[in-house]
């Protein structure tokens, strides 16, 4: 069909392309609404999802989005995410998922099974169907993000106002949980389930030092990322490293580099200041 | 001739865990009407805000609100996301796009003109508890509902948090809902006071709830000279935020 998707490096580049642009808003979403760590716990349970697609010889992508799936629907019936009990509650099914899911994947003849993909993703071995599926995915959740944004963000600030003033917000979270486990499930294939949260958190982070609106947080997210990604696929390539950890550790580099840089910046400001008072 | 009836509560019944928050309780909000909620702590007075405001849905009895009823709410503790940028412009405009004009108005009537582009993290929470009053106006609400708009605040910018609250009420007419732990602080704009122990022990304009016994069983005896504290005079004003302002006269 298309020749230069055969390309192995082109089709890695894409999805890396598509992936920080849907990691940018989403990302901000979650680290506004204090969800890290329910990113991070799909993923874990991920493991399991793998493993009983393979165990029921499916696609384990399948696999994946019926767990992930599944843990959404049971935590939004059992109420809210943001009480102190859940981060317990996501603790225990973040590392049952992973238990199970390795016991699962142990008991599979090795040659079907590549657990360090499974756990570090591999992007530059990412297939033509994996491309389209996260290209798919990420449309899907842009237009949602498109059509709900106002309120997805309204929710982030306040909760109470936002229902108070007419946001359905509890429809809304659900549906936050759901493109969440989403995500997770078509960006486990490049990242693998343990470095997927890092994706979404540390260019978000950074972008958080200086942004002044919602918006522009967003847009700076995906400026560090595409950052970090290009850094990762390029070191990756220099010296051998895998590809996923080095798009991480080029964020997690990004953001040390721009911390010193403000932290350098406002000594010299404040240094400049005092010296303006002590002259007039 | 009484005002517009907005909202009128009928018997409503609330219990979360086995525990009854609320018992039976029933009353009406009409336009230009201040509302106050006085109780103990745990008398349900934040679970009634959150039921009359639609937060909370699982409620027995009844609400009937008045078509298109708009409501302003101004919550307890608006955990202030720290981690979001955000400027005071754009929190008024949260939900629902203002033009310029209006984020103006809206914020000259807090006297807040000065924050529009401040950054909502940098705010003190006098600055934030006014720029929040100046939000809920904006919609044009023919309710305000605010959930202890004073806490956090001194004695005196209190005082000038309620001078405001009056003010709000006298400009855009609109019926205003508010609780208040503070008994020394009641309003002397109060037009009714509903005094709230799960069920509603009593009602009325502040002068005759302070003399009711039931009132006077949960407060003591001392509380019935405190309601009316407010109508006092300083010879200088202090804002919200506890600064001193310079002295008006008038």
């Amino acid at each position: 069909m298309i020749e230069w998707l055969d390309n192995f490096l082109v089709r890695s580049v894409i999805a890396g392309l598509v992936m920080v642009a849907i990691a940018a808003p989403m990302g901000c979403l979650m680290v506004w609404q204090r969800l890290a760590f329910l990113s991070d716990t799909l993923g874990h349970a991920a493991i399991l999802g793998v493993g009983l697609g393979l165990l029921f010889q499916v696609q384990p992508i399948f696999g994946v989005l019926a767990v992930v799936l599944l843990i959404v629907f049971s935590l939004s019936q059992v109420g809210s995410f943001n009480n102190a009990l859940s981060e317990t509650t996501l603790a225990i099914i973040s590392h049952t998922g992973l238990a199970g899911g390795i016991i699962l994947l142990g008991a599979m003849p090795s040659q079907t099974v590549d657990i360090e993909a499974i756990l570090f993703g591999d992007l530059l071995s990412i297939s033509l169907a994996d491309l389209l599926l996260l290209l798919i995915t990420s449309l899907v959740l842009f237009f949602v993000l498109l059509i709900h944004w106002r309120a997805f963000v309204a929710l982030s600030v306040s909760r109470e106002i936002a229902q108070a003033e007419g946001v359905p917000v509890r429809k809304l979270q659900f549906l936050m949980y759901t493109m969440i486990a989403l995500l997770v499930a078509v960006m486990m294939k490049a990242m693998g389930v343990l470095l997927i949260a890092a994706m979404l958190v540390i260019p978000t982070t950074t972008a958080r030092l200086f942004s002044r609106s919602p918006e522009q947080m967003v847009m700076i997210s995906a400026l560090y990322g595409f950052g970090a990604l290009a850094g990762g696929i390029t070191s990756s390539f220099r010296f051998d490293w895998q590809t996923g950890p080095a798009i991480v550790v080029c964020a997690t580099m990004l953001l040390l580099v721009t911390l010193a840089t403000m932290g350098v910046r406002s000594l010299i400001l404040d240094r400049y200041r005092i010296d303006q008072k002590s002259k007039t | 001739m009484q005002a517009e009836l907005l909202l009128r509560a009928k018997d409503i019944s609330y219990s979360e865990g086995g525990r009854v928050i609320l018992d039976r309780v029933s009353f009406e909000l009409r336009r230009s009407q201040i509302t106050t909620i006085i109780g103990p702590n745990g008398a349900g007075k934040s679970t009634l805000m959150n039921i009359v405001t639609g937060l909370i849905d699982k409620y027995r009895g009844e609400i009937e609100r008045a078509s298109d009823l708009r409501i302003g709410y101004f919550p307890q503790k608006v955990y202030v996301n720290t981690l979001m940028p955000l400027s005071v412009a754009r929190l008024l405009q949260l939900t629902h796009s203002a033009s310029e004009t209006e984020l103006d108005h809206a914020l000259a009537r807090t006297e807040v003109g000065y924050l529009k582009h401040r950054q909502v993290r940098s705010l003190s929470e006098g600055e934030l508890k006014r720029v929040l009053l100046a939000r809920t106006t904006l919609g044009k609400p023919d309710l305000i509902v605010l959930d202890e708009p004073t806490s956090g605040v001194d004695v005196t910018g209190e005082i000038k948090m309620y001078e405001l609250i009056g003010e709000l009420r006298s400009n855009m007419h609109c019926a205003v809902l508010l609780v208040s732990h503070n008994l020394h602080l009641v309003m002397s704009k109060t037009d009714q006071v509903l005094c709230l122990n799960q069920h509603l022990c009593c009602s009325g304009l502040p002068e005759s709830v302070s003399q009711h016994p039931e009132y006077l069983a949960i407060f003591g005896p001392q509380a019935a000279d405190s309601i009316a504290v407010y109508a006092h005079h300083h010879d200088h004003v202090h804002d919200v935020s506890g600064q001193q302002e310079e002295p008006r006269h008038d």
